[in-house]
């Protein structure tokens, strides 16, 4: 068997870790029906979803692996309702991830972190529909008499500039999470020799 | 997680239809729906669309569910259209977020459920095959929700092996590093060795050999296929045209 390609047990493994991963992505989603912590949701799903990611690297260390992942956890997404516009991010933040994975060869630590902190940001997809909601409620709003200065306030928690801290969030999350990744298959994986 | 997702076996439905055209409507139900528009001729159009997935629950035999549906959209229909330009201003924030969510959010996820829990694995593995999707997506695919309900059950068995321990949700902010610990490791411990078994099964039945796979499954367009299809794209035309 071709070592450097894809094969049916490598398929098998992105199948069952991203189930693993959409349930993380699951129990983080909870967290968005309150709506400040929507914000905060990029930060928990990279420490969430750090675990199951690292052992998913070292068990199919191949190219297109990632983006496979991305692409089924957007899928996902969409089939349990969500907004298409999280399956192009899934597909572009999977498939960027593998590039610089495969940058390192797939050993280098820098950038699996790196790698991992872009994956992350796929779920800003899941989270754009909630700017697009945002402009046309507060049109709405507006036009059915709101005061111009309480909409600016409630606007201000779903800003513009809340975007990048949205990417920020994610990076840390991911920094975070690769760790946390790192030091539990060092701790338990290696030890029970499953990795 | 439900564990009946993909894994319905009541194939003798009374309205069987093709897996592809449930998630052409589920495309144009995430397009036509996430809008949040209740003027002009979104008035009409959204109520009509919203139905389709009351119906086909209906007809795959989960009345709960649709009827849960069913009221959750009309209040939340009823207070979006009719409620909100009289009420006060944090009760029209609060309020109307909750009823956009059950006139935007709420049909796209029936539609979802509806075909999640009405198709079989095979129907939907060959669907895909059907539209030429690669093999590189298929498999994982069919494990996915062959996985779904084996997590749940692995997850609540090591919840009562915890439990015993105080190591719960509950108590999560007390020690939340053993809690996600104590949790997962096991979690992906027993995962791994199961996608060992799953593998070597699935190599020996013959997958990923590179052959074309045949099905037992027959899936096919009829005439109510065609008239979902066409409702829905009449649909969608008329909410992009004006």
């Amino acid at each position: 068997m071709d070592k450097k390609k894809l094969n049916a047990k490598d398929f098998i493994n992105i199948g069952i870790f991203t189930v693993i991963y959409f349930v993380m992505f699951f129990i983080t989603g909870m967290l968005g029906y309150i709506p400040i912590f929507a914000v905060i949701i990029p930060l928990v799903l990279g420490i969430l979803g750090g675990i199951p990611f690292m052992l998913f690297l070292t068990k199919t260390g191949k190219f297109g692996a990632a983006t496979i992942m991305g692409t089924l956890v957007s899928v996902l997404c969409f089939l349990m309702g969500q907004s298409w516009i999280s399956i192009p991010f899934g597909i572009v933040f999977g498939f960027l991830a593998d590039l610089i994975f495969k940058a390192g060869e797939y050993k280098s630590w820098k950038h699996t972190v790196l790698g991992y902190c872009v994956f992350t940001e796929w779920v800003i997809g899941s989270m754009l529909p909630m700017w697009i909601m945002r402009d046309t409620f507060f049109e709405a709003y507006r036009s059915k008499g709101g005061t111009d200065e309480y909409i600016n306030a409630v606007m201000g928690l779903t800003a513009n500039w809340m975007l990048p801290v949205v990417i920020v969030l994610g990076i840390v999350g991911g920094v975070i999470g690769a760790y946390l990744g790192k030091a539990i298959l060092k701790k338990h994986f290696v030890k029970a020799g499953i990795v | 997680m439900k564990p009946e997702l993909l894994l319905s076996v009541d194939s003798k439905q009374s309205f069987w239809i093709d897996p592809r055209t449930k998630l052409y409507m589920l495309v144009i139900f995430s397009i036509v729906m996430i809008d949040g528009k209740t003027d002009g001729i979104s008035f009409w159009l959204k109520p009509i669309l919203a139905l389709i997935p009351f119906f086909l629950l209906l007809s795959g035999r989960r009345k709960k569910i649709a009827i849960i549906y069913l009221i959750v959209f009309i209040v939340s229909w009823t207070v979006n259209v009719f409620l909100v330009p009289y009420m006060g201003l944090i009760g029209t924030i609060i309020i109307s977020l909750l009823a956009q969510f059950g006139t935007r959010w709420f049909p796209s996820a029936m539609m979802g459920y509806y075909l999640l829990s009405t198709t079989k694995v095979s129907e939907f593995v060959l669907a895909m095959q059907r539209m030429h999707i690669p093999e590189a997506f298929i498999i994982p695919f069919s494990v996915m929700f062959r996985f779904f309900p084996t997590i749940s059950e692995e997850a609540g068995s090591i919840g009562n092996a915890m439990r015993m321990r105080g190591i719960t949700g509950k108590n999560f902010f007390k020690n939340p590093q053993a809690v996600l610990e104590y949790r997962i490791v096991p979690l992906m411990m027993s995962v791994v060795t199961i996608g060992n078994d799953l593998s070597a099964a699935a190599l020996t039945r013959g997958l990923g050999n590179g052959k074309k796979r045949t099905s037992i499954c027959k899936i096919g367009f009829h005439w109510k296929d065609f008239a979902l299809m066409i409702i829905v794209t009449a649909a969608l035309l008329v909410f992009l045209l004006f």
